[in-house]
């Protein structure tokens, strides 16, 4: 560059290149657009240098944060030097001193033995960019038109720092930004994958839970804590002929006979209040014959770690079959019951009969031949006497049986009454002892003193004594090498009740029979029925006591019955 | 039917009473005696058996339902041993087949108690009558 010129040729061609230079200058920001601040700086100081044929130009700019700086250093295309890029810095550095960027002011510097002019430049209002330095070993430099292009290049550069520092900046910030949002959405992805698997698990459970209450064989139902139903399983909804919707809620209702259903609904409204187990049998529709059957319905509640009811669960049972069977059986055993008592009191009256035409018969023949003996002739008076007082004892006879007769046929039915054992016990041995004597038994009888009186049917008790005689007396039937002893005891019981025991010299009974003594239809007489011990057994039972047999030391067994002496029935 | 002899001599057909019933063996003798006959009393069949009675018996009354040897078996049991005693079953029971047993055994009558006095009277005649 030459120095200023006095002629207006050279004046004009000056300017004019100053006006190029600045044109360029005001060019270059469109080429910085996108560029980096270090692309931008290399673009600049290459720029400059060729431009105003510099020796060289140095760049600092501040780093971002405060840290650190760049330094960029261009030398000119007649730098003959070889001095490094950190030695100039250093120069700079002690010429300026470390406030490089607040310089302004034109100084002089030596490197490598030349004596350079130095141009600070800020960069930035507050030189907070950076600062260019420019420098050239002409002696004019620098002249008024390069300190204009070298001041409208820095404002250029600080302008286009700004904007590649702001959009760095604005860069980062979207980066940040995004890369918040990313995380963000990670997160809400991953919430939603977690969401959707636990739907899924619980889904899944629910699906398993249908299927359980869909397959068990049982009618199932749940209701909320308000007593709603809520669910019935397929089972419960075939069974009924009902939908899923109808027996919702207080839909239950329509599934009881009228006469059932407002007890159940008290009951229901009880439990579902208080927690406790709900447990009610009622007659339920049943769709398949549109009838109502015998049911029973149980439900539970489920409760939180708080105790608090979160749900009821409930079965139905149809148990209309077994309620039948079970009156069934309850008549059966009532009728076995009765016609046995008729029965055995068919026996006890043949007994009677037989015993009462004895002494008839006696009373027949003593009469008649009194008559006689008062019509002869003489007429036999003593004769007539005997005769007539035998027929009065057996008049007697007859008379205390139909007596005991009539009190066996009291309608005293089924109702306990209290009653004397040994009383009972004297009547059916009187009642027995022609038959015994006719089959050769012996009878022996220790009947207590001061037995307590117990409450029973005296009746049933006089058949248990009667079957117990009679088989006694049966079961000595085939013995002839010893007497034919039977003993009937009664005594009191150690828990305080009354018992009666019959001993007889019999055959006996061994192990294996023992269990089948007791057991219906099982006898050892080809004319029995078998059910006297069964019958007696149940007799037994239903005043609270008890029927055995043991065997005795001896020969033949013995069979007790102990009733207790309580005072409530 | 034989009385008394006034001469003295005791005439009177031997009626045995062959009954476990002791009410019988204490009531009838006195009616046979009212009716002239004699009665030997035995409360069983073994016994009457055992007793030398057995020959000079011209009419059995005899039970049927006895233990040990019946009134049926005691029926054989004599015309077993040749005794050809006219028999009158007296029983309390109403048995057809029993009854009918007795009568084709060549029993005389059978007799239900309690029966009258004229009934037995009438069948202790058919016996000796038939004798």
């Amino acid at each position: 560059m030459a120095a200023e010129p006095e002629n207006p040729a050279e004046e004009i061609r000056h300017l004019r290149r100053c006006i190029n230079d600045l044109v360029s200058v005001l060019a270059l920001p469109a080429i910085w657009i996108g560029g980096s601040p270090t692309q931008i700086v290399d673009n600049l100081l290459d720029a400059l240098v060729t431009m105003l044929n510099l020796d060289f130009i140095y760049a600092r700019l501040s780093g971002s944060g405060g840290g650190g700086f760049t330094e960029t250093v261009r030398v000119g295309a007649t730098w003959e030097l070889t001095v490094g890029q950190h030695e100039i810095s250093e120069k700079l550095q002690s010429l300026l001193g470390n406030e490089l960027q607040k310089q302004s002011t034109v100084g002089r510097t030596l490197i490598g033995e030349r004596e350079i002019v130095v141009v600070p430049l800020q960069l930035g209002l507050h030189d907070e960019i950076g600062v260019i330095v420019a420098g050239c070993q002409r002696a004019d430099f620098p002249q008024q038109t390069e300190r204009l292009v070298l001041s409208v290049a820095a404002n250029q550069a600080a302008i286009g720092l700004r904007e590649a520092s702001l959009l760095r900046e604005l860069d980062q910030r979207v980066a940040e930004r995004t890369s918040e949002l990313a995380a963000a959405n990670e997160e809400l992805i991953r919430e939603v994958a977690e969401r959707k698997r636990a739907e899924e698990a619980l889904l899944e459970r629910e699906l398993n839970l249908r299927q359980i209450t869909e397959t068990i064989p049982e009618m199932l139902w749940s209701a909320t804590p308000e007593g709603a139903i809520d669910y019935c399983n397929g089972r419960l909804l075939a069974y009924t002929g009902f939908s899923a919707e109808e027996v919702k809620a207080e839909g239950w209702r329509k599934l009881l006979h009228p006469d059932d259903a407002d007890q159940a609904g008290q009951v229901w409204m009880r439990c579902f209040r208080t927690g406790a187990p709900y447990r009610v049998e009622v007659r339920t529709i049943h769709a398949g014959d549109g009838s109502y059957r015998w049911c029973i319905t149980n439900a539970l509640p489920l409760v939180d770690a708080e105790g608090r009811i979160v749900k009821w669960h409930g079965t139905v049972v149809d148990i209309h079959d077994w309620k039948k069977a079970q009156e069934e059986l309850r008549n059966t055993q009532e009728e076995l019951a009765r016609a046995t008592r008729v029965m055995t009191m068919g026996q006890l009256t043949a007994s009677i009969a037989h015993e009462v035409n004895q002494p008839l018969s006696g009373i027949v023949t003593n009469a008649s031949t009194c008559l006689r003996m008062l019509d002869a002739n003489p007429p036999n008076l003593e004769g007539a006497r005997e005769t007539a007082r035998r027929t009065i004892r057996d008049g007697n006879r007859a008379s205390d049986i139909v007596t005991r007769l009539r009190t066996l046929y009291s309608k005293k039915d089924l109702v306990p009454q209290p009653m004397d054992l040994n009383e009972a016990t004297r009547e059916v041995i009187s009642l027995s002892l022609s038959e015994l004597q006719r089959n050769r038994v012996v009878l022996r009888q220790a009947l207590a003193e001061d037995l307590p009186p117990v409450m029973g049917d005296r009746i049933q008790i006089q058949q248990v004594i009667l079957n117990l005689i009679r088989n006694g007396s049966d079961a000595m039937s085939t013995v002839n090498d010893r007497p034919r002893e039977l003993t009937v005891k009664t005594d009191l019981d150690e828990s305080g009740g009354v018992c009666l025991s019959v001993k007889d010299s019999g055959v006996g009974f061994d192990s294996q029979t023992e269990e089948k003594l007791f057991e219906a239809f099982y006898t050892t007489k080809g004319d029995g029925m078998g059910i006297g011990l069964s019958v007696s057994r149940s007799i037994m039972e239903s005043h609270r006591g008890r029927l055995w047999a043991i065997r005795n030391e001896g020969p033949g067994a013995t069979f007790l019955f102990a009733i207790p002496c309580g005072t409530n029935t | 039917m034989k009385s008394r002899d006034e001469a003295g001599a005791i005439e009177f057909p031997l009626v045995a009473v062959v009954d476990d019933d002791e009410s019988v063996r204490e009531s009838l003798p006195d009616l046979l005696g009212e009716f002239g006959f004699g009665a030997g009393v035995f409360a069983s069949a073994e016994e009457f058996l055992a007793s030398n009675s057995v020959s000079q018996t011209k009419c059995l009354v005899l039970d049927i339902a006895m233990p040990g040897m019946t009134g049926l078996d005691l029926q054989q049991e004599l015309k077993v041993r040749g005794h050809k005693i006219p028999i009158v079953f007296i029983t309390a029971q109403k048995d057809e087949t029993v009854r009918k047993r007795a009568l084709e055994g060549g029993a005389v009558g059978v007799l239900l108690k309690p029966f009258s006095d004229t009934a037995l009277l009438k069948a202790l005649n058919a016996a000796l009558g038939v004798d």
